[in-house]
């Protein structure tokens, strides 16, 4: 692809891109940390697209219905349960420039060590035109061919998360 | 339609011991609301129970060597000497716990489930296949680590240090994706193996000049920052000293072995199972080489390792030095220890390159079998003297959390000699004087960096250990040569802190005096690991 | 269709304003919400390797971008949890006065 031909296709990652990264940008930039919330929702917005965009339309739907409408949820959530926190005096610490410098420098390596080495290749071309459906995702996970290990575990994850989170927050009585 | 694999294709009976216990714990979950409150000391005993019958499960381990579950689970020597390793030492934590929980009024009973989840992360990591089961099996063995580290609700510390602990490991955590995925976009695979053989090639020839392989080193550099802070390695170690100074005492005490025995069993496996063959700095030698010609350079993972592995031990034992808390000093000593091991993991890996003919060069991946026993080793005699010198140490300490400065050691003999002299010896093993288990530990070690040829660094380790002699001895000269100020009695001094302390000195004295008992259990690890491969 | 590496110059541009965000932010929520935004980068990297190498016979990229949902979750489960006890205890979050951090 070159910058010339304006393809929709072109056109809708460009509009995603500024979702998400602007929504980034948000979420570390904002005072007010419900807009931090609202921000970060945009940009998880921005990903589903690409996912779209990858041909990964379960992944969208997840990212949408998971991360946006639960995780999203959660997040606003705690933060109207510690409500003082809504107005913050100082968004940064005092090494925030630190940050941001290693930040830029950790950018431009990975500019240069991982982007422009790819630079040019996998055009259009190189695609190949189909992928694996979602019910070969579903396979994947549940046959035991596949990824039935990590989702065994990964069941385990939650169910810690969930007894590790309700011993946490419950009122010792 | 969905082909099933049968049991037997699954071979689900090599992981047993892991599953065994993860049924257990969600099992234990539930059966736990059935115990009344007042006697949960019975969820403690079922605990150690499926403890035994994990590490009986375990020991067939050490003679299978096979995968599981679509290649993604492993069971070998190395994976049985970890499951060891965080068995024993989970089994110390749950006597240590028993009293100190309900002293310092924080007994849940999912206290010993969320332990329990931790131990199958760390035997799923040490059994781990695939970059994916390493992720997942890393979250599991961190997320209820979090969870306990802020148990103490009375306590801001010990929020404070579950919170700095839970930013600091999600921060890394997303580290290792990154990196994982950047390994993931060079070889097309998530699998160990599957990603040794992308790097080989078909027949065993690396392409000196590969556009991939820089994907691989960023990859491979963010996997050793991630799993460098969760084992506590400079200059990744800033949570280490507050995070250990406030998180309740056994939950440290199980912090220092397990995290440590987690963290390193997956540096292992994703160093040497998945990328042996990463070089990047050939040197001249291979400029000048002759048709035929072989010679042995470091993978890349090594300079790094080597760097990082001389840092943690300096920086570790020199900060030691000034602490006054044991809880911190031992946080400080924990930094230290896993530099020596890194040292290990540093001279395991080296590559053989052959010129076949002119610009064809065939590369082997050449193990260490020693230096792979000495990281094991030292990890199983870290793991006995440590939980043994953090159940003294909680023995002195009060409910409220005080009674661990260096001062409430003074005159320890006179009023508990035999806890006195078990300490003085774990403080002895810690330094590595022979007859203890830490002495083998850093015999191994120093023995296999010498050969892997990492003689500078091998002095740094030594020169470290006698700096660190000084603040180890200082707590039994204390314990020994001076008066106690205070003389009430040590209230965290029960039976069953007795027992523990009791099983950590037996560990430390028994392969101390006896290491072929541990390196007749590893005799084949090095070996399958290597028939695995090719 | 968009080259590959677009897809990963969008990656690390949000990985790094992440990571940004831990090291700079002094609310621990904040700190987390970029914590989930490091997580999504390395999803990005991972559908678009996986889109761009092999897609019609193997999900591998995929399922490790669906495992990484779930870790989000359960991080975030237990974040949050933790943030909240903190904040009953002392009603305040922000990261610099759970003090006596040196980092």
């Amino acid at each position: 692809m070159t910058f010339g031909d304006f393809t929709p296709e072109a056109f809708a990652f460009g509009f995603f891109t500024i979702l998400t990264l602007g929504g980034a940008f948000g979420v570390v930039g904002s005072r007010n940390l419900v807009r931090s919330a609202v921000w970060l929702m945009v940009s998880l917005f921005g990903i589903a697209g690409f996912f779209v965009l990858l041909s990964a339309p379960f992944l969208a739907a997840v990212q949408v219905l998971v991360y946006i409408g639960a995780i999203g949820i959660l997040i606003t959530f705690a933060i109207m349960l510690t409500r003082s926190m809504t107005n913050l005096k100082e968004r940064f610490n005092k090494q925030w420039w630190l940050a941001a410098l290693a930040a830029l420098t950790a950018f431009l390596l990975l500019m240069v060590t991982v982007i422009v080495p790819t630079w040019g290749e996998m055009g259009a071309e190189e695609i190949p035109p189909t992928v694996a459906s979602t019910a070969q995702l579903g396979e994947a996970f549940f046959s035991g061919w596949g990824y039935v290990l990590p989702l065994e575990v990964a069941s385990l994850l939650l169910t810690a998360a969930m007894i590790g989170a309700i011993v946490i927050a419950r009122e010792d009585d | 339609m969905i082909d099933v694999p049968s049991f037997a294709e699954l071979n689900l009976e090599v992981a047993l011991p892991g599953i065994f216990l993860a049924l257990f714990t969600t099992v234990l979950l539930i059966v736990d609301l059935f115990i009344p409150k007042d006697r949960k000391i019975t969820t403690a005993h079922l605990t150690i129970g499926a403890l035994v019958v994990a590490f009986v499960l375990n020991l067939p381990a050490f003679n299978a060597g096979e995968t599981a579950m679509n290649e993604m689970f492993i069971a070998d020597a190395f994976a049985g000497f970890v499951n060891m390793i965080v068995i024993t030492g989970a089994i110390i934590t749950v006597l240590l716990s028993v009293d100190y929980m309900k002293r310092s009024g924080i007994e849940h009973g999912e206290f010993y489930s969320l332990l329990l989840f931790s131990v199958s992360g760390i035997m799923f990591m040490g059994s781990a296949n695939d970059l994916i089961v390493v992720f997942i099996a890393l979250e599991l063995l961190s997320i209820p680590l979090y969870v306990m580290a802020a148990l103490r609700h009375d306590d801001v510390k010990s929020e404070e240090s579950g919170i700095k602990y839970f930013i600091l490991g999600a921060f890394a955590s997303a580290f290792f994706v990154y990196g994982a995925a950047l390994i993931y976009g060079a070889t097309g695979t998530t699998n160990l193996p599957e990603i040794f053989r992308a790097i080989a090639g078909a027949d065993g020839i690396v392409a000196t000049e590969n556009s991939a392989m820089i994907y691989l080193v960023i990859g491979a550099a963010m996997v050793i920052v991630a799993l460098g802070f969760k084992v506590a390695a400079v200059p990744f170690h800033m949570w280490t000293p507050d995070v250990y100074e406030g998180a309740p005492t056994p939950v440290t005490a199980f912090m220092s072995v397990g995290a440590k025995a987690g963290g390193f069993a997956g540096l292992l496996r994703v160093m040497i199972i998945g990328l042996p063959l990463l070089v990047v700095n050939f040197g001249d030698a291979v400029e000048t080489m002759a048709i035929g010609e072989t010679i042995t350079v470091p993978s890349a993972w090594q300079t790094a390792l080597w760097l990082i592995a001389a840092a943690t031990m300096i920086f570790g034992n020199f900060i030691a030095i000034s602490q006054t808390n044991v809880k911190r000093m031992l946080a400080y000593s924990s930094i230290a220890h896993a530099g020596y091991i890194l040292m290990a993991v540093a001279a395991v890996g080296t590559v053989q390159i052959t010129k076949v003919a002119e610009n064809d060069y065939t590369m082997v991946a050449v193990y260490a079998e020693s230096a792979l026993n000495g990281a094991l080793v030292y990890l199983l005699a870290y793991t006995f003297t440590n939980l043994g010198a953090f159940a003294v140490v909680m023995s002195l300490e009060n409910n409220d959390g005080s009674g661990t400065m260096l001062d409430d050691f003074n005159g320890l003999s006179k009023r508990h000699p035999l806890t006195a002299a078990m300490m003085a010896f774990f403080m002895l093993s810690l330094i590595g004087v022979p007859t203890t288990a830490g002495f083998i530990g850093k015999f191994l070690i120093f023995d296999a960096a010498i050969q892997a040829g990492l003689i500078p660094l091998t002095i740094i380790g030594v020169l470290t250990s006698a700096v660190s002699a000084y603040y180890y001895v200082r707590i039994i000269v204390n314990m020994y040569l001076k008066d106690a100020a205070v003389t009430d009695e040590a209230v965290g001094l029960t039976p069953y802190v007795n027992y523990a302390t009791i099983v950590a000195f037996a560990g430390t004295l028994i392969f101390g005096l006896f290491p072929m008992l541990a390196l007749d259990l590893l005799a084949s690890s090095g070996a399958q690991i290597a028939t695995l491969l090719f | 269709m968009v080259p590959l590496w677009m897809f990963l110059t969008v990656a690390a541009a949000l990985f790094v304003i992440g990571a940004y965000g831990v090291l700079a932010r002094r609310n621990a929520v904040a700190v987390l919400m970029s914590v989930e935004l490091m997580l999504n980068a390395v999803n990005i990297n991972l559908v678009a390797f996986w889109r761009f190498s092999d897609p019609v016979a193997s999900v591998s990229g995929q399922a490790f971008a669906a495992f990484i949902f779930v870790v989000a979750a359960a991080e975030a489960a237990v974040g949050l949890a933790i943030i909240i006890s903190v904040y009953r205890s002392r009603y305040s979050v922000v990261v610099d006065d759970v003090d006596m951090l040196k980092w």
